[in-house]
């Protein structure tokens, strides 16, 4: 997934340079012909024409690549409320807080109702005897 | 406006409300530049300079919607259009990157524009 966001980018910057430099060019060349042209009688009134409809054309694409790519490139957004927040903790763990390279965020904090399953008083002993009985009976 | 008692029944976790404001706020400067870049080449001046940024801008919005907000948000019931699973207010979400960004937009705009038409 982020290598397909991160190529549109490059692509998209890719082809604004080039939009860039066409521009640059374009405007160059025109102001050279209009130098060129200045002694002569007929001087074209339309030499300082606006940007060739190519360069126009590139350069709105390049800059709607680049918006997908940026966008496709943002990390997942998480649930602001506290009961949806800790439900898809519930549910997902940590699959659900993963970044785009398939990497468990830095600031993933885990189940925020840890203390209160872990809590002393609420442990099963007789249960966990049980076990540890079998589990000698076993050995 | 929520009231006190309301975040007591429903409480907010402040680290993702950050966490979401950050990915869009980066988003839109970001972005901010890259049209300002835009429209420096395409040599805009004046309002339809600020018409192309107010475009974009909407634009990218809309396409962070679709892209991130709408597919876990729709799943979950909200309406269309309603951001309430990720952002604390619907102003912040739509209108927060058009002034947020417009200062990058003008520094690259007119970079841009001086750069071109030299």
């Amino acid at each position: 997934m982020t290598w397909i966001s991160k190529s549109t980018t490059g692509f998209g910057l890719l082809l604004l340079a080039h939009a860039c430099y066409s521009a640059h060019e374009h405007s160059a060349l025109q102001s050279h012909r209009a130098a060129s042209l200045s002694s002569l009688p007929t001087t074209q009134s339309g030499s300082t024409t606006s940007l060739p409809i190519d360069i126009t054309i590139e350069t709105v694409l390049a800059t709607l690549m680049i918006c997908l790519g940026l966008v496709s490139g943002t990390s997942r957004l998480r649930p602001i409320q506290w009961r949806v927040w800790a439900g898809q903790i519930e549910r997902e763990g940590e699959a659900g807080f993963t970044n785009s390279s398939g990497e468990v965020e830095k600031d993933y904090v885990g189940n925020p109702f840890r203390l209160l399953e872990s809590r002393p008083g609420f442990v099963d002993i007789r249960k966990q005897r049980k076990e540890f009985a079998e589990w000698v009976k076993g050995q | 406006m929520p009231t006190e008692r309301e975040f007591q029944i429903a409480p907010i976790v402040p680290e993702s409300v950050m966490h979401n404001t950050k990915a869009l706020s980066n988003l839109q400067n970001l972005t901010a530049s890259i049209f300002g870049a835009a429209a420096g080449i395409l040599g805009l001046e004046s309002y339809s300079g600020f018409l192309f940024y107010l475009v974009f801008t909407v634009l990218t919005t809309v396409l962070f919607y679709a892209i991130r907000v709408a597919p876990t948000s729709l799943k979950a019931g909200h309406a269309t259009f309603d951001t309430s699973r990720f952002f604390r207010t619907q102003y912040e979400f739509w209108a927060g990157g058009l002034f947020g960004g417009l200062a990058g937009y003008i520094l690259t705009w007119t970079l841009f524009y001086g750069l071109v038409r030299a």
